[in-house]
């Protein structure tokens, strides 16, 4: 019963994945025309070549440059924030958190284009437009990974605090020396889940920068894809596989938490 | 006891970041993009900017365009979710017993979902070529193939299929999470009673998924709404605006002729298009849990 399942669901399996393995095995390919057709099987063969290429042209090497840079920014700025701010939601009982959380769901709510021309206009106003902050301040604070959080420490005892509140310490000192290293397991799931939302995020940076020095790697992918001399596809699929490697990486290591991330998002 | 279950002053202090963010970047942009949308407004010349009233809508209502986006984009969010919704469903019942190599295949059909939407439009775009392996295929299979993304019939369906292909593995784990959660007495009373494997999945488990399905549907639709990424990667809204969708054309009108003030306006005609179809669906399916 078990084993007949596995034989129908490996071919289904293996056609669903086969644009993304097709994807690695074009950028490896040296032939340049015909790239793309059938015949490439037959005469299959290996290069670095467009790896090469992709790294020595300097704009592409600053897209990735890029895409880490506002990524691990973002991650940082999501972490820190999630784990302050749904602590304190999960902690206070005053008017002001039962409000925001009702703010906080209403956003999680919210289309993001709605919000893609007035954002635009808040970034001009602050002066951000076409700098790395109008790709990382936006996104610092994330409704959604505050929310994970709050469910978290919602679930922890409070002895521990209380415990701590009575040998004097400052509400600071118990957030940072208590709670933090407690929510290791969810601050995880934001982290990983932030990361993967802004390493490809690609609407946002497209409006939000124009000069080619601060792209990220889905906007100059998308761009050179549109190339008005033709595309090479080579480059350019080898350009897709590195911006695809990292978050499969990500995915292959931390599929735990990306699921429980995914479930978590549902049962909201 | 002081300070029962309340942080006092540290609590606001904690919360500030997400109430900055939260007026900055969202309760502000809301309400001046709804304030936009009743005004005529460039960035190239802004202080020419004035109230104009409902005419930003009423322009989007009387155009054409804004019709066939608003015809592309239902057709796209209509002609994906059943087949999205059927595979991701059909993906889960088949992974939900433990088997041999079940993580392999969950984690295999969820991996499309973690890479880049732009890369997979990327992918697809070259797929889709005229030299490119489908059409390979079929015309070794002695079948004319279509011109997918060329041919202004087959376009849309085709990037159609590529967020069905997309987007499955994704609701799969919703659905995997909500066969979970169905308790096993249910399906062991029933065997009892003698109820074979498809009655069991007709009587239990699609009654029991109901808060899934709602969910499956609501978020699916919603992003559906919102197509852009793909359209932008492999088409650029055409041939022929076959495949523009509402967001693509509200993109254009706001980033290629600056007219801020009227694509704020398209932008919250879709925001009710997207809120009248999401309360449609949670009424229907409401409705279908009373019958029972």
């Amino acid at each position: 019963m078990t084993r007949t399942r596995m034989l129908w669901l490996t071919p289904v399996l293996l056609t669903m994945l086969f644009p993304l393995v097709w994807m690695v095995f074009i950028s490896v390919q040296p032939m340049a025309g015909a790239a793309l057709s059938l015949d490439a099987f037959r005469r299959a063969g290996f290069t670095l070549a467009h790896y090469v290429a992709l790294f020595r042209e300097a704009a592409f090497a600053r897209y990735v440059f890029n895409s880490a840079l506002v990524a691990a920014l973002v991650v940082v700025a999501n972490v820190l924030t999630a784990a302050i701010v749904g602590y304190a939601l999960a902690r206070s009982r005053n008017w002001g958190s039962r409000a925001l959380t009702v703010a906080m769901l209403a956003t999680l709510m919210l289309p993001k284009q709605v919000l893609m021309i007035p954002l635009y206009l808040v970034c001009a106003r602050l002066g951000i437009l076409d700098t790395y902050a109008a790709l990382i301040l936006p996104f610092a604070v994330d409704a959604f990974s505050i929310f994970l959080v709050r469910q978290y420490v919602t679930g922890l005892p409070t002895e521990l605090e209380d415990a701590a509140r009575v040998d004097g310490a400052s509400e600071y000192r118990i957030l940072g020396q208590i709670v933090f290293p407690l929510l290791r397991p969810a601050l995880a799931v934001v982290a990983i889940n932030a990361f993967l939302i802004n390493w490809n995020s690609f609407l946002y940076p497209l409006i939000f920068v124009d000069s080619d020095r601060l792209r990220t790697l889905p906007v100059g992918l998308a761009l050179f894809s549109q190339g008005e001399h033709g595309v090479d596809w080579g480059l350019l699929m080898a350009g897709s596989t590195i911006s695809a490697l990292p978050t499969l990486a990500v995915f292959l290591f931390f599929q735990r938490q990306i699921l429980e991330g995914v479930v978590a998002g549902a049962e909201k | 006891m002081r300070r029962e279950g309340n942080l006092g002053l540290a609590g606001w202090v904690f919360l500030s970041p997400w109430l900055i963010s939260f007026l900055v970047f969202g309760l502000y942009p809301i309400v001046a993009s709804f304030v936009l949308s009743f005004r005529e407004y460039s960035p190239l010349a802004p202080q020419a900017s004035r109230f104009i009233g409902l005419a930003n809508y009423a322009e989007a209502l009387h155009d054409g365009t804004f019709w066939h986006a608003l015809g592309n984009t239902l057709s796209f969010t209509f002609g994906t979710l059943p087949f999205t919704t059927a595979i991701a469903l059909a993906l889960a019942v088949c992974l939900d017993k433990a088997f041999p190599g079940r993580t392999i295949f969950r984690a295999g059909f969820f991996l499309p979902t973690v890479v880049s939407v732009v890369v997979l439009s990327i992918v697809f775009k070259a797929l889709y070529s005229p030299e490119g392996p489908l059409s390979g295929v079929l015309q070794g299979l002695g079948v004319t193939p279509p011109r997918w993304l060329l041919d202004p019939h087959t376009a849309l369906p085709s990037i159609m299929a590529m967020d069905v292909w997309a987007a499955s593995g994704y609701y799969m784990v919703i659905f995997l999470a909500g066969l979970k959660s169905i308790p096993a007495e249910l399906y062991e009373s029933a065997a009892l009673d003698g109820a074979g494997a498809w009655r069991r999945f007709v009587g239990i488990t699609l009654p029991m998924l109901r808060p899934t399905f709602l969910f499956v549907l609501v978020v699916n639709t919603i992003r559906s709404l919102q197509i852009f990424t793909e359209v932008f990667v492999m088409t650029r809204g055409g041939p022929l605006d076959s495949t523009l969708t509402v967001v693509y054309y509200l993109y254009d009108q706001a980033f290629y002729r600056f007219r801020l003030g009227y694509a704020s306006a398209v932008a919250y005609l879709l925001f009710a298009v997207t809120l009248a179809i999401s309360l449609l669906q949670v009424r229907w399916l409401k409705l279908a849990g009373a019958k029972e």
